[in-house]
């Protein structure tokens, strides 16, 4: 206790100083909230925008065979999975004129697609209804095909039949490609076109709560004769970018770091310096070693946790002000990261105090005296 | 009386080999509880080094120091942080008030550093002590606002605050003009008949150490003369 009353009155005595030093660790801080936040909610954002509204692990048969629905129960049986859902696929080739324009179409009951693709929130016109006859295309595809809601789209099917549709909604996935290439229809419709029994289905559609955990899950859900399709398999490009953002990140963040303990470290000198006297003084009165050397730590400790709790503040402030920039995208601050922060800031302050602490328990009670 | 001290054959050499230099040769000596003795010298005769052995704030080379009927020589430096703090008040010439805390924080210091609760009594005591010292009611004030006398007078309060058996004083009125330093020898002398507390003072001016009871003469390291003083 007596140590903690000392140190707060050392770090009073030199308001500026200890000012000044709160500062920089807020600073050091709020870099370290905003850079984080900033980097997890762009890499949140592009992850979400890549498979928030996709499959993210895809069961297919084998040679063309046809897959069970039981499958998408068993899947779901794992913890991880949110949603498993059986699909039938097929091609459709919308023709007009000499122009002809390919569809990948997925069959499935309404609610199911709904789980997977998010569709009835992504509706631009018309409205998300899977009934007997009607079709969903993207608003990409609805331009260039200059169709609208309840018009008639007719396709070519694999069999080469044609078959009719009715535009029943027109969605935005917030992607051009599958604005252009995807199409909804009921699981019905596509079961007959293909000629598919009851319980014939081309894949089992799979999401899963962390994006991150699909390949060990991939892995678990291998079986013979189905092949398990992992999206982080398919985009390896993108996930060695987003690891060579979060490296460079870290690093930032580390080097702030390194700032910050220097920072700490070179006031705590200084105030151990500047306080040898005293220390002299406490320790002819019989104070111990430890205990004198504690009240450089008990510094350190007030410094880091005042210097975090500001730094988390003007990071909060940083990420609201962010929030006014003209880009449509926001940051979000992220607790996790937030809490890591705070722990490390303190855990560098405290880290920090060492070599003060140190020479103090070494202070000779005797030099101090005679030197008057 | 029992004895306080007891300074055993105590020798002190600084250094090693070719630049050793002997501080203090076969001191020894006694001081019973309640003195009011002196220990007197020139500049460097080694006075101050003795002080600092007695008041456990260095070891010896060699001999013993008992220290409230306890040897120290095997004392861990934790265990002579504590029996110094228990039996020893320290006065030295400067002050060494610390000044980021007031009258009271500094002179209830050496109690909170024993771990004990300052409360009720204590802040009796602190009054009592403060008016014993002619400085009553300056308790609240900032050590750094008081004038050179009464930061001396404060030290001296805050040697006593433990109610130590001895008090050591090295040079305690070096810093003060004449009529402070007779109020301080006053004080220490009201302080001895009033509270029994034996002191043991240092100093380079034989005029002062003619003020206490017994003369302890340093001379290049050696107590060459122990004398009562019969003129008080």
């Amino acid at each position: 206790m007596l140590p903690l009353i000392i140190a707060s009155r050392f770090l009073r005595s030199a308001p500026g100083q200890t000012a000044l030093i709160i500062a920089g660790i807020g600073v050091g801080i709020a870099v370290q909230v905003f850079v984080g936040s900033l980097i997890s909610s762009l890499q949140d954002d592009l992850v979400d925008s890549t498979v928030g509204s996709s499959a993210h692990i895809t069961l297919l048969p084998v040679d063309d065979e046809q897959i069970s629905a039981a499958l998408a129960e068993e899947a779901l049986q794992q913890s991880e999975v949110t949603t498993a859902i059986p699909v039938r696929r097929m091609s459709g080739l919308y023709v007009s004129g000499d122009q002809s324009t390919p569809l990948s179409i997925t069959g499935g009951e309404p609610e199911d697609i709904d789980s997977i693709y998010g569709l009835s929130d992504r509706i631009v016109d018309g409205e998300f209804a899977l009934e007997d006859g009607q079709i969903l295309v993207g608003t990409t595809f609805a331009d260039a095909a200059a169709t609208g809601v309840g018009d008639e789209l007719e396709l070519v099917l694999p069999n080469g039949e044609s078959a009719s549709y009715r535009v029943g909604g027109i969605f935005d996935l917030g992607a051009a490609a599958a604005n252009e290439r995807l199409a909804f229809l009921d699981a019905e419709s596509v079961g007959e076109a293909l000629g598919l029994g009851d319980d014939d289905y081309s894949a089992i559609e799979i999401q899963v709560a962390d994006v991150f955990t699909s390949t060990e899950l991939a892995q678990r859900l291998e079986s013979p004769g189905v092949e398990v399709i992992d999206w982080q398999s398919e985009n390896e490009e993108l996930l060695s970018g987003l690891a060579a953002q979060s490296g460079s990140s870290l690093m930032i963040q580390a080097f702030v770091l390194v700032a910050v303990a220097l920072g700490i470290a070179s006031t705590l000198a200084i105030s151990a310096v500047q306080k040898t006297r005293q220390i002299g003084i406490l320790k002819a009165m019989g104070m111990t070693d430890a205990a004198a050397g504690r009240i450089f730590l008990l510094q350190a400790l007030i410094l880091g946790v005042t210097g975090v709790a500001v730094g988390i503040g003007l990071g909060y402030l940083l990420i609201w002000g962010f929030s006014f920039a003209p880009v449509d995208f926001s940051v979000r601050p992220s607790p996790t990261l937030i809490a890591i922060s705070a722990a490390i800031g303190v855990a560098v302050a405290l880290a920090s105090s060492v070599i003060p602490s140190r020479s103090t328990s070494r202070v000779d009670p005797i030099e101090v005296i005679q030197g008057g | 009386m029992a004895d306080v001290l007891v300074a055993d054959s105590i020798e002190k050499i600084y250094g090693e080999g070719e630049t050793a230099t002997r501080a203090l040769e076969a001191v020894s000596f006694e001081v019973a509880e309640g003195e009011f003795a002196s220990i007197v010298g020139q500049s460097g005769s080694g006075k101050s080094t003795l002080l600092n052995l007695l008041g456990l704030l260095d070891t010896p080379t060699s001999g013993v120091v008992n220290l409230a009927g306890e040897d120290t020589s095997e004392l861990s430096r934790r265990q002579r942080a504590r029996l110094r703090s228990d039996t020893i008040g320290f006065v030295f010439q400067f002050h060494h008030l610390l000044p980021e805390f007031t009258v009271f924080e500094n002179l209830t210091m050496p109690l909170r550093i024993s771990g004990q609760r300052v409360g009720d009594a204590e802040r009796k005591r602190v009054s009592e002590l403060l008016e014993l010292m002619g400085i009553g009611g300056l308790e609240k004030k900032n050590a750094n606002q008081l004038s050179g006398g009464q930061k001396q007078r404060v030290a001296i309060g805050r040697a006593l605050i433990k109610r130590p058996e001895i008090v050591l004083a090295d040079e305690p009125t070096g810093n003060l003009d004449t009529a402070n330093t007779d109020a301080v020898y006053d004080l220490f002398r009201s302080i001895n008949q009033e509270l029994g507390t034996g002191f043991l003072i240092v100093t380079h001016d034989r005029g002062v150490a003619e003020m206490t009871d017994r003369i302890l003469e340093v001379s290049d390291g050696k107590l060459v003369q122990d004398v009562r003083n019969d003129y008080v």
